[in-house]
């Protein structure tokens, strides 16, 4: 009884001792004993192939931001930005393993929403990475404002129509009801208003299509100017416009920054790109999840903003980087 | 089980004081060792990082070294200076074969080479790859690598990190090391670029780091980033790093440590390429290193605290443990009990304090013993005054009967009053001896009743019935005749009738009783028992005068001598008589001497 109770005194004390120490250093030491080792899933539009060049710089973001904050993530996706069904398929399957958070690239702005409500129904926070879906449940858009991008490439068109009196500008998109695409359309068609044509021709991200598109439209006497909404449109609009010769005399303003696009800038077929920050995207993706693990209140939307490459910006020392990743390519 | 849990007991207290004392001892200690811990592991991780990061410096510097003696050979090549001073066969429009050997000789041979050229006066270069097309969009001359090393006279220049976009469709991240070759006139002749693969000095930059989440960059002399983990973030102004501070540190002005935000931030200035290389050091990664140094610290502080606990309770409890067991002994006291202590275990002290304590005990039973004796001695001294004191009145009465005989003649009666009075005299005095033979008791307590039988004449008459065989037992002196003396008094003087008053003495179970007997007017129940509840008090000084004065001293007596199981007994009724009865154990003879 009497042994007990001094032993019983004793732990107790010594107990108080460890707290005491242990927090006094806890709280010392701040962000220690994070959310060290929860998964964050990732799951993005395509999987990372030699020549999505975009989708291979955000995932240095996003691995770079894992290390920064100290948080485990696990990058995914179909194999082909047009493969809707597959990505569903992932992101049910990562669903199932019950992650602690989803960071998502929606392929379809549609019909990737019912899996984020059931990522939502089993307590999953969903944070969107450059394509969002219909949905209100994402806590976080992480994205280039497209809207303002498109805006910018039309302002650039717009300035560049005004040699060219009489003349107007066609859209060449990529895939009809993406979220991007219709965005930058209408920033696009903001700033050119009637100057645009009002049709858009679509080519699925593909160059060859694209460049098919751009031979028939280069055959309109009318347009003075393109402007391709992503990548592919680009690489096909610009291929049209260097083999027609007419490179200066039909405009085009560009999207992305493919290697071949750098060339054709310099060469002056293209006459500027806008170009996203896809590192940041994947930076401020992870950001972003981590301030949620924690709890912290996170900004609905985070743009990540645009940039308007010219031939005479382009080698500026800010821009280098944007426009020539480092990823071992260059 | 109270005392343990109050703070009044001496094992509480000094357990309570050492445990404070100790909890206080090795917080502070912890503290301290904490702090101290705490600055020498930031100081041992901040001293690491600053001797990766002078590698690191010395890494870069090394390698461009090597490079520049790839410039070195190629300069001091003749046919180098043939071609630049359109020396040679062919009047210098074709590109020697021979240069362009060498140029691609360097590139396979070091892969981290992105490009070797010569620029010449006329624009012309010469570069590795007779394929290779120059890009038609770029001018040489807004391209710092050529200028600075057009203004550098024959020295090398690094440039900082770029995308070149010298060779058409071909864009790389490069450093460029360029070089102006000089004839002997020190004209210049042209250029020589060598580009070397941005991605060595980044991998570098990369591999060299401390903790999770450390990093390296580096400035060029300008303050214009040359390599940055993040540099998009940098150049988007999601991140700023406090580039004045750093390069202030450079200057070798002030700190060489600058802290921002859990960054520790330290600079180290590469002379060969003008370079500052820039090591950030988290403060949570130095956190994390000795966040394990702190538990086992805790651990330990834990485990020395309940060692230390035990030990005081230990040693507490064998402080307090005889000092529990004297104060339990001596609380015996209380019951009026002296118990000795013996050889009790403990300190010292508690010895001496037992062996002290035994002494004054044995002391106090002595004392005690010595007083109770000298108690009796004195009652028994109080007693004998009284024994001796023979009533003056029966004195004074006894000598007016014998004057008034006197005068009266009759001389027979005078004799033998006179000489009962003096043999009751003797007797009482009996050499001062308290015992002496019943046979004498009983001539004492005759020589008395001749005197009284004299007085009152025709009063009463007495018998004595003793079995002969205690005559010669012995009793205390003047136990009957203040029996008989009561029985006259009170019982017969009283009475109406003639009396009889009668003695007997009889050994029953080595007890020796003596009875006398009267009957007289004898008591009622309220004096019998005002009688005996004066005997039963015994010890008590009984009340000066009235009745059974004598009766009570007799019983006093007996008690004192023989024990609390003896002494008198009286019985009475009203107007029938009273009977005394003493009794007191048979004694030994050699008791009596």
């Amino acid at each position: 009884m009497k042994r007990g109770f001094f032993l019983i005194l004793s732990l107790f004390a010594a107990f108080f001792l460890f707290m005491v120490l242990s927090f006094m250093y806890d709280t010392a030491s701040g962000e220690e004993g994070r959310s060290r080792g929860t998964a964050i899933e990732v799951v993005l539009k395509s999987a990372l192939g030699e020549d999505m060049d975009f989708w291979t710089v955000v995932d240095q973001g996003l691995h770079d931001a894992a290390r920064e904050f100290d948080v485990a993530i696990h990058v995914t996706g179909p194999p082909h930005e047009k493969d809707i069904d597959r990505q569903i398929e992932i992101l049910d399957e990562i669903i199932e393993e019950d992650p602690s958070l989803i960071i998502l690239a929606a392929t379809d702005y549609v019909r990737l929403a019912a899996s984020v409500e059931k990522a939502q129904d089993r307590g999953i926070p969903v944070i969107t990475v450059d394509s969002g879906v219909k949905s209100k449940l994402p806590l976080c858009f992480v994205a280039t404002d497209n809207l303002e991008a498109g805006e910018k490439a039309g302002e650039y068109m717009k300035s560049l129509l005004t040699g060219l009196p009489g003349k107007k500008a066609a859209i060449v998109s990529h895939i009809r009801e993406t979220a991007t695409a219709i965005e930058r359309e209408r920033g696009v068609r903001k700033a050119l208003g009637d100057l645009a044509l009002e049709e858009t021709w679509f080519c699925d991200t593909n160059v060859e299509k694209a460049y098919r598109i751009s031979r028939e439209l280069l055959k309109n006497p009318e347009i003075g100017g393109i402007v391709a909404l992503n990548e592919g449109s680009s690489l096909g609009v610009a291929r049209a416009v260097a083999e027609a010769g007419n490179a200066g005399d039909v405009m085009v303003v560009a999207f992305d920054n493919a290697v071949q696009e750098m060339i054709y800038l310099e060469e002056g077929v293209i006459q500027a790109t806008v170009v996203q920050r896809p590192y940041n995207m994947g930076y401020l993706s992870v950001k972003a999840a981590a301030e949620v693990l924690e709890n912290r209140k996170v900004e609905a939307v985070v743009d990540t903003g645009s940039v308007l490459i010219t031939k005479d910006n382009m080698f500026e020392r800010g821009y280098q980087e944007l426009l020539f990743p480092f990823s071992g390519k260059f | 089980m109270r005392h343990f849990f109050s703070f009044g007991t001496l094992e509480s207290r000094i357990y309570t004081i050492f445990t404070v004392m100790i909890f206080g001892a090795i917080f502070i200690m912890q503290l301290v060792a904490f702090r101290y811990t705490e600055k020498t592991v930031k100081s041992t991780a901040i001293e690491s990082n600053r001797v990766i990061l002078h590698q690191l410096v010395s890494q870069i510097d090394s390698y461009i070294q090597g490079m520049e003696q790839i410039s070195d050979a190629l300069t001091g090549s003749r046919e180098v200076l043939d071609w630049l001073a359109f020396r040679g066969g062919i009047s210098g429009d074709m590109p020697p074969g021979g240069i362009q050997e060498r140029l691609r000789h360097y590139i396979q041979a070091r892969e981290d080479i992105s490009e070797i050229l010569l620029v010449r006066t006329d624009r012309q270069i010469l570069t590795s790859d007779p394929e290779a097309r120059i890009n038609p969009w770029t001018a040489l001359q807004d391209k710092p690598w050529f200028s600075r090393a057009a203004e550098a006279g024959g020295r090398t220049t690094v440039s900082s990190s770029y995308v070149q976009n010298l060779l058409w469709g071909r864009y790389s991240w490069v450093v460029s090391l360029s070089r102006g070759i000089l004839d002997a006139s020190g004209r210049l002749l042209g250029v020589l670029l060598v580009d070397l693969k941005f991605n060595r000095i980044s991998s570098l930059c990369q591999s060299l780091i401390i903790g999770k989440r450390g990093y390296n960059f580096i400035l060029d002399s300008k303050g214009n980033y040359v390599f940055h983990p993040t540099q998009q973030l940098v150049y988007s102004n999601i991140r700023t790093e406090p580039l004045e501070e750093v390069l202030g540190m450079a200057s070798g002005t002030g700190e060489s440590l600058y802290y921002l935000d859990g960054r520790y931030y330290m600079t180290e200035h590469s002379p060969l390429t003008g370079w500052y290389v820039v090591s950030v050091l988290y403060e949570s990664d130095i956190i994390t290193e000795w966040k394990s140094i702190q538990l086992i610290y805790t651990l330990i502080a834990l485990v020395l605290f309940l060692v230390v606990g035990l030990v005081t309770h230990k040693v507490s409890s064998g402080i307090t443990k005889p000092v529990r067991r004297l104060q339990e002994i001596m609380g015996r006291v209380e019951t009026g009990d002296f118990p000795l202590v013996g050889e009790l275990e403990g300190t010292d002290e508690i010895r001496d304090l037992a062996r002290d304590y035994d002494i004054m005990v044995g002391r106090i039973r002595e004392l005690m013993a010595a007083n109770v004796k000298e108690q009796e001695q004195k009652r028994k001294s109080d007693l004998k005054a009284l024994q001796a004191q023979i009533n003056p009145h029966f004195l004074y009465n006894t000598l007016d009967s014998i004057i008034w005989m006197g005068e009266m003649g009759q001389c027979k009666e005078v004799v033998q009053m006179t000489s009962a009075l003096s043999k009751l005299f003797r007797i009482s005095i009996s050499k001062g001896r308290e015992l002496i033979p019943i046979r004498s008791e009983l001539e004492h307590v005759r020589s008395y009743l001749i005197i009284q039988e004299m007085r009152y004449k025709d009063k009463f008459r007495y018998e004595m019935d003793v079995d002969p065989r205690i005559l010669d037992l012995y009793t205390l002196k003047i136990t009957l005749q203040p029996l008989v003396e009561n029985a006259i008094y009170h019982g017969i003087k009283e009475a109406e009738h003639p009396c009889c008053l009668g003695i007997s003495g009889w050994l029953e179970e080595d007890v020796v009783h003596l009875e006398v007997k009267d009957d007289g007017v004898g008591m009622d129940e309220k004096a019998l028992s005002v009688i005996r509840e004066r005997l039963k008090e015994g010890g008590g000084r009984p009340g000066r005068g009235g009745h059974g004065v004598g009766i009570h001293n007799v019983h006093e007596r007996i008690r004192l001598y023989f024990g609390k199981d003896y002494g008198l007994s009286c019985h009475s009724s009203l107007s029938r008589g009273t009977v005394m009865l003493v009794r007191f154990p048979l004694l030994d003879m050699g008791d009596a001497s």
